[in-house]
């Protein structure tokens, strides 16, 4: 990319004058919100579930998928891939194991993603409430949009919490997902404190935040710092003859 | 050896006589309860691989007994042909907690020293591996103890969600609510 390709307009066309106008902010910000209404009218009735089951509320999902109680008539559809899914449905317990994989589930989702916690467990830790292998509190560690309370619930409250879930999208409500953007250093906290000092997902949310501008106060901190210490640590340790420790190495080869 | 001796199937009786200090006490129709010293252990176990068909080693389970300081394990073979379940008691010391690995005879007690291993601390001497196998983000004592206090572990290592509504303290009010 040349150097000036950030300043210039990359359709335009290099010897005549720039004949569009520039939208001023406020005109841009009430463009973006009947784009944004409209986007967010039309994001509540196509929701796609992550196929992902943690617990044994998993059970509960069949006959509400399936033609008894059929939640695709409202427009909620399960899906196998976290890249194309919109709700983390965490069906009950969640283990440490579990919840490593829950993050980086969750980190891999494209935005806007939403996280509903399902029954006691995620709530309080339910019945594992004195387990040592198990979270107490989801939201402590991923932002949830929606609990349902319960052990278990039934498909009439799971379905009743995705219209609920679509009315808060199409009013612009369901936000949890900026948050973890806006405060990763007290999400990444709390990971840290049961996985160690040690904890990194492959997702560099601290880049995304600034990509996409939701940068925050709480966005770094103390333990962010800690990611940026391992990657140099990991970076150090890459081989001399890694062939793709640099782009100019390779190339005189 | 107990008087119940008569109940237990000729065969299998034909195995246990050829080993002194053991009793055998039979728990139904298909299973027999035998109690032995840990060091007759493995020559019971290839015995009965050997002489009786009891090629299938289902589990090995432990028990922990904090009054007398010891590890009972529990190891049940099964025999396809015979089909009949024994269960193998024997009871070693806590400290050091130290047994021979039966991998030699039996492969999959790899798996469940591996898990023993884990969980309760027990180290058994042969075995092929004794790393972590399923607690691998634990880093405190054996969970599966009875000294260990999965409470207070709870509450140092996890926050609680503050939960206190007007309808709860309206019940408490009157004199009732949640007991501790």
């Amino acid at each position: 990319m040349s150097e000036n390709a950030g300043s210039r307009n990359p359709l335009q066309l290099r010897d005549q004058p720039e004949t569009c106008r520039t939208a001023d902010a406020e005109e841009r910000s009430a463009w973006q919100r009947v784009i944004g209404r409209f986007a967010d009218n039309c994001r509540a009735r196509s929701l796609f579930v992550l196929h992902y089951c943690t617990g044994c509320g998993a059970i509960e999902l069949p006959p509400t998928i399936t033609s008894r109680f059929d939640m695709e008539r409202v427009g909620v559809s399960p899906m196998v891939t976290p890249r194309q899914a919109d709700i983390l449905l965490i069906t009950g317990y969640v283990a440490l194991k579990t919840l490593k994989r829950v993050i980086l589930s969750y980190e891999q989702m494209q935005a806007p993603k939403y996280v509903i916690g399902f029954g006691s467990c995620t709530i309080n830790g339910g019945m594992y409430w004195n387990s040592y292998a198990t979270i107490k509190q989801l939201d402590q560690y991923i932002p949830t949009d929606l609990f349902i309370a319960g052990c278990m619930p039934r498909p009439e409250a799971v379905q009743e919490v995705f219209l609920e879930l679509m009315r808060m999208i199409d009013a612009g409500k369901a936000n949890a997902w900026r948050d973890y953007y806006r405060n990763y250093d007290h999400y990444l906290a709390n990971q840290q404190a049961l996985f160690g000092p040690q904890w990194h997902t492959p997702t560099d949310i601290v880049a995304e935040a600034k990509h996409y501008g939701l940068m925050g106060p709480g966005t770094t901190g103390p333990h962010t710092r800690l990611l940026d210490q391992h990657a140099e640590w990991a970076l150090d340790r890459i081989p001399e003859d890694y062939p793709e420790r640099g782009e100019n190495e390779r190339s005189e080869r | 050896m107990t008087s119940q001796r008569a109940s237990v199937p000729a065969q299998l009786d034909h195995i246990l006589h050829e080993m002194s200090e053991v009793r055998v006490t039979p728990k139904g129709e298909r299973r027999v309860r035998v109690d032995l010293a840990a060091d007759r252990l493995p020559t019971l176990l290839q015995l009965l691989k050997g002489h009786g068909g009891f090629l299938h080693l289902s589990s090995i389970s432990c028990v922990d007994w904090p009054e007398t300081d010891e590890f009972e394990l529990v190891y049940h073979v099964w025999s396809y042909e015979s089909k009949m379940l024994i269960s193998a008691h024997t009871l070693i010391a806590k400290s050091p907690g130290r047994f021979v690995s039966v991998y030699d005879i039996h492969a999959p007690a790899g798996f469940y020293e591996r898990d023993i291993h884990e969980m309760y601390g027990v180290h058994f001497e042969g075995s092929p591996n004794l790393n972590k196998f399923i607690l691998t983000s634990w880093h405190g004592p054996p969970p599966m103890l009875k000294s260990f206090d999965t409470r207070a572990y709870v509450d140092e290592t996890y926050a609680w969600r503050d939960y206190n509504p007007q309808w709860l303290k309206d019940i408490a009010a009157k004199g009732g609510g949640i007991e501790e």
